[in-house]
């Protein structure tokens, strides 16, 4: 990078299980509800920033570049312009390197940035036939043409299409991101133990991270309810999570022989992030102190049916183009969208032949230990909102870095579609 | 020149109102007398084709008479004479051989709304400034200029009394609904819908044979009677006698019609209902201008902080977010702030069930609303409304943090409804910049907002908070800080008046009833239930604790209190809040709070002065006090604040219209007979002996 990109302060909403504490609320009420938390929190006056950035993978029907909506809800004033972005599950990362670019570029010099995701809002979808004659008889001109037309309709006709399962379906390779998680479990031989041993151990240091994840959440307050409702907290850590109860669960992915189960996967949650991103010169013009800077970044593209090894390829590139290598970190996150898919990549990082192979290099990109990876849990544990993950990684990770006194991080997460995107953070005290 | 005139190649005429140097259009003699020379001079226009009525300012179209011009009229002949002017004056517009049509962008009222009704056809704007209405009622009068004649025989009686009778305002759509104009445009293409509207040639009024007939308008009259002494328990006289006109004038020819219009408009302007009421609309004009003289500068608020997210804090969150402007909501519990966004967020739904606001607009309002449980940086905020617990402890370490967290021209404002200003700003480097803001409950819908100047206050200070209420459309009063301030230190008396007569074996409904038949809103003892009895006896100690002639606080409403009967929160109080018609049942129980009393039947009359003068003679010692400047101030909070009869005009309007000598004479045989706290004070018994007045004789406020 040029030049480094400072993360102000970040702040974000609980992330809640699809159809819980969040369920009223759409993706727009999230990101608007951590957005104006930020704006408060830092005390920035608004009409400073150059533009706001969101990440929002399933985007509403009714707010289509959802981050002006949220902009403009949040009390941006409206001459400050706002661009929605969407990397798939890298799109809360998208959203803070797109503002490195900008600023690469001379196209401002604060933003606001983050990512949205409200799961529990994915829409059925009528199927294309029952699209098709609604079409048809919305053309319909005479009574007889109506009624002909709607007699066509057949049963089959109103069984819906689960968007949220259409999204999270590779197109190009037919599987879905479960059955990618299912064929690197079978390449690198990772066991169902091992995999129900990671998701424990993320919701056993997503349960010790109670206090420390506090910092970062902004209570949200549902609207419309009854009663008075502060949400404060993550809903999707189980205290206590058991071996025992992990091992009765079934595959979902594959019911003969596979080995990922709902419980060694992420969750499907609603959340939003917001981040305040600033250049050193967007830093001097208001006076804002940064938690933390970002200081190389890398997306890489890998195959589409081993999408999970997308963070091998892309700390790969990121070491290339900084000489910054895993050793160099004092945390490490890899989100955690499969507990195959994160112990593939360890497995892959270490590998001499899969360095050789595929990542073009004579030696193994080297270890990711244990103690310093996901130390607060990860997706899950606190859940995966796919558009508002990336951004809670950094600022999750920021805020640990501060708390150990510890200098570089590591970030990273795998994209669905075969993609990965890595970014080098540094604290600043 | 309040019209100018441009007549087309077309030969169609526009008539444009635009009174010089001001923002609004009115009704005077001068104008008056412009468009008859006008209209006069079209008659002999051989070309014309046809009229339009329009207004060059961009709120208001015309905004009704020039009261000040009927204040000032010197006897009932004058008044008759100007009711006779614009009887002619939009009669001869009606005349003309030409259609005309009215083009109504903002406020079209009284005369304005009379005139366009005297036109052929009407065209509204889609604007949300359009507001077209008769509001003569609300001023003790009716509309007199053919309002009562042409409403009804445009669009029938019972849509015409339901506009004349509340002083109803509607926007461009009802209006369209009800026939009143017909048709919707918006400003832009105003005058094409108007030039549309006159190629329909003269109107063609068929005579209403149904609605019109005297059954029909016998049933209709009958039916609003029983509508408005349901409200008014009769003290309002303008509202029956619109009825009276408007049922008879309908269906007889125009004039016969006028000359009812003015018999009654002349009889009503003869009564006190009318002058007290008239008077307090130019109270609320003054309110309105009210400002702190130069040097003083108001700062711009363009963002607000409300610290505490209770019932008050809330509700001045939700008003001032309504009003565009964002505010950062801070309490120490996100329960708390779940509450009080809760609390806004109904009082927002409501007002989108009333169509106050769309929902874009509830949501948008919402969002302005910031609730945060952490110390936030306040450097772009400009002004902090506190309305945290009323502990001075308390209050006094918010002000202290804020002080040191906040710009140092930010203005720092309490919500105290008791504690002192000067004690609240005691510990502070910069005690200037704080003053009292004190807004009521439910904020959203009383106007009055007491703006308490401390003894350090800057004017400054002063300055921005008087702008700032002007500019949420409150109405202030600056009061100076002392012990309850203006409304409460009235009420405190009254209230507890009230219990001590309940004590005395008073029933609960037949105390309140009194004061319900002297024209107050609700009676003491429900007002004390929707207070809350914790409070009122925490105020009244308060008060009794602090002012120099307290009033004697008995423990009737400890006891309640003991009994858990908080008033209308707890659901139990004086009243039953729950269960059937909740409200409508005394607490039956409510007698043990009594303890051994013998009961005694009291007389109403005598109730009604021990509750009315012992206010008057606490008002009498708040202006000697220079609690308030004028009596103007002290009458105009008592009604805007807390409802006090308006057609009685204030407190000391009243005192004055006893007399002075009657009101001491009242008080001396109570402090004789009832308790000494009657005493009159120093105050009243100096005005008897000077034979001198509140007021001077027959004026209005400020005309």
């Amino acid at each position: 990078m040029k030049a480094p990109l400072y993360i102000v302060d970040g702040v974000r909403t609980p992330f809640c299980k699809m159809g819980t504490a969040l369920a009223s609320a759409d993706a727009i009420e999230l990101g608007r509800s951590a957005a104006a938390a930020l704006l408060a929190r830092t005390g920035v006056d608004p009409a400073q920033i150059a533009e706001v950035i969101f990440g929002c993978v399933g985007q509403p029907i009714d707010a289509p570049n959802i981050a002006r909506v949220i902009a403009l809800r949040a009390g941006v004033p409206t001459q400050v312009p706002a661009i929605t972005v969407h990397r798939n599950c890298a799109s809360g990362f998208e959203a803070v390197t797109q503002a490195a670019e900008k600023n690469a570029a001379g196209q401002g010099d604060l933003f606001l940035v983050g990512g949205t995701e409200s799961m529990s809002r994915y829409p059925l979808l009528y199927n294309e036939s029952a699209t098709r004659k609604f079409t048809e008889l919305s053309k319909a001109k005479t009574l007889a043409q109506r009624i002909a037309r709607l007699l066509r309709f057949r049963p089959s006709d109103f069984s819906p299409r689960i968007s949220l399962q259409l999204g999270l379906t590779d197109p190009v390779c037919g599987l879905n991101m479960g059955q990618t998680a299912e064929v690197l479990a079978r390449d690198w031989n990772i066991s169902r133990d091992a995999q129900d041993r990671f998701a424990l151990r993320s919701h056993q240091r997503a349960a010790a991270a109670r206090g420390r994840l506090a910092e970062e959440i902004a209570p949200f307050y549902p609207r419309g309810s009854h009663a008075a409702v502060a949400v404060t907290a993550d809903n999707g850590v189980r205290d206590p999570q058991t071996l025992e109860a992990l091992a009765k669960l079934r595959p979902i992915f594959d019911r003969h022989g596979g080995t990922v189960t709902a419980g060694s996967s992420s969750q499907i949650t609603d959340g939003a992030v917001a981040l305040l991103v600033a250049s050193e010169e967007g830093l001097r013009r208001t006076g804002l102190k940064p938690l933390g800077k970002l200081i190389e970044y890398a997306y890489a593209g890998c195959e589409p049916a081993r999408m999970g090894l997308g963070p091998v390829f892309a700390i790969a590139r990121a070491e290339a183009a900084s000489g910054l290598g895993l050793a160099d970190a004092d945390l490490i996150e890899i989100n955690e969208a499969f507990a195959a898919q994160v112990l593939a990549c360890c497995e892959a990082s270490a590998s001499p032949e899969f360095a050789k192979e595929h990542l073009g290099r004579d030696r193994p990109l080297g270890d990711i230990r244990e103690e310093i990876l996901n130390v607060n849990g990860g997706g899950i544990a606190l859940g995966h909102p796919v558009g508002a993950t990336g951004a809670r990684l950094v600022l999750t990770a920021l805020n640990e870095l501060h708390r150990r006194g510890k200098k570089r991080a590591l970030v990273s997460l795998c994209v669905g579609g075969g993609q990965g995107g890595a970014l080098w953070l540094e604290a600043v005290s | 020149m309040n019209i100018s005139r441009q007549i087309d190649s077309a030969g169609i005429c526009t008539l444009t109102f635009d009174r010089p140097a001001s923002s609004a259009n009115v009704f005077d003699r001068a104008t008056l007398a412009e468009l008859d020379a006008h209209v006069a001079d079209l008659e002999k226009e051989p070309q014309l084709k046809g009229v339009i009525l329009a207004s060059a300012k961009p709120k208001i179209f015309i905004a009704g008479a020039d009261l000040k011009e009927f204040v000032r009229a010197p006897d009932a002949d004058a008044l008759g004479e100007i009711v006779d002017l614009g009887h002619l004056i939009f009669t001869r517009l009606a005349a003309l051989p030409v259609p005309s049509v009215a083009a109504i962008h903002g406020v079209c009222l009284g005369g304005g709304c009379e005139l366009a009704l005297a036109c052929d056809w009407r065209v509204a704007s889609t604007g949300k400034v359009t507001k077209i209405g008769l509001p003569e009622t609300q001023l003790g009068i009716l509309p007199a200029w053919g309002g009562c004649v042409r409403l009804p025989a445009l669009i029938g009686l019972p849509a015409a009394l339901g506009i004349i009778l509340p002083g109803r305002q509607v926007v461009g759509a009802q209006a369209l609904k009800l026939g009143l104009v017909d048709e919707l445009a918006h400003p832009e293409y105003l005058h094409d819908a108007a030039r549309r509207q006159l190629t329909r040639g003269k109107r063609v009024v068929h005579p209403r044979l149904f609605s019109g007939s005297r059954p029909f308008k016998a049933l209709v009259s009958a039916q609003a009677r029983r509508g408005v002494l349901a409200k008014t328990h009769g003290h309002y006289p303008a509202p029956l006698k619109a009825i009276e006109v408007c049922a008879a004038a309908l269906g007889r020819p125009l004039e016969e019609g006028f000359v009812l219009e003015k018999v009654a408009f002349l009889s009503l302007l003869e009564t006190v209902e009318c002058r007290n009421l008239i008077g307090i609309f130019f109270l609320q004009e003054r309110a309105k201008k009210l400002s702190v003289p130069a040097p003083a500068v108001a700062a711009q608020v363009r963002r607000v902080a409300v610290v505490g997210a209770g019932v008050m804090g809330a509700g001045i969150a939700q008003w001032v977010s309504a009003r565009g402007i964002p505010v950062v909501l801070k309490d120490v519990a996100p329960d708390a702030l779940a509450r009080g966004l809760h609390t806004a967020g109904s009082i927002y739904r409501e007002a989108v069930k009333r169509r106050v606001f769309t929902m874009t607009e509830a949501t948008a309002g919402l969002d302005r609303i910031t609730p945060v449980c952490a110390d936030v940086p306040l450097a772009n905020v400009d002004l902090v409304i506190e309305a945290a617990v009323e502990k001075l402890e308390a209050k006094q370490a918010i002000f202290r943090d804020l002080e040191t967290r906040a710009r140092a021209d930010t203005v720092l404002a309490t919500n105290t409804s008791a504690l002192s200003i000067d004690a609240i700003a005691g510990g502070l480097a910069n005690p200037e910049r704080v003053v009292g803001i004190h807004f009521f409950n439910p904020v959203h819908r009383m106007q009055l907002v007491e703006i308490v100047r401390g003894s350090r206050t800057s004017p400054d200070a002063l300055a921005t908070a008087v702008q700032f209420v002007k500019a949420l459309g409150k109405l202030p009063v600056i009061v100076k800080d002392s012990p309850g301030f203006l409304v409460n230190r009235i009420l405190l008396p009254y209230m507890t008046e009230a219990v001590r007569m309940f004590r005395a074996g008073g029933g609960v409904a037949e105390i309140d009833r009194v004061m319900l038949d002297f024209g107050m809103p609700m009676g003491p003892l429900r007002l004390a239930d929707e207070v809350g009895l914790d409070v009122a006896q925490h105020v009244a100690a308060d008060l009794a604790h602090r002012l120099a002639h307290p009033m004697p606080v008995d423990d009737t409403l400890t006891a309640m209190i003991a009994q858990g009967w908080f008033g209308k929160k707890s659901g139990c109080g004086f009243y039953l809040h729950s269960g059937k018609a909740p409200g409508a049942r005394p607490n039956p129980k409510a007698a043990i709070a009594r303890g051994a009393v013998v009961m005694r039947p009291l007389e109403a009359a005598r109730m009604r002065d021990r509750l009315v003068l012992i206010m008057v003679n606490e008002a009498a010692r708040c202006l000697a006090e220079g609690v308030i400047e004028a009596p103007e101030d002290m009458d105009f909070a008592m009604i805007l604040g807390t409802g006090w009869a308006p057609f009685r005009g204030g407190p000391l309007r009243y005192a004055d219209s006893l007399g002075p000598a009657e009101v001491v004479r009242r008080l001396e045989v109570l402090s004789r007979e009832v308790a000494p706290h009657f005493e009159p004070c120093e105050r009243l018994r100096e005005m008897v002996a000077a034979g001198a007045r509140f007021y001077p004789p027959e004026t209005y406020s400020r005309p």
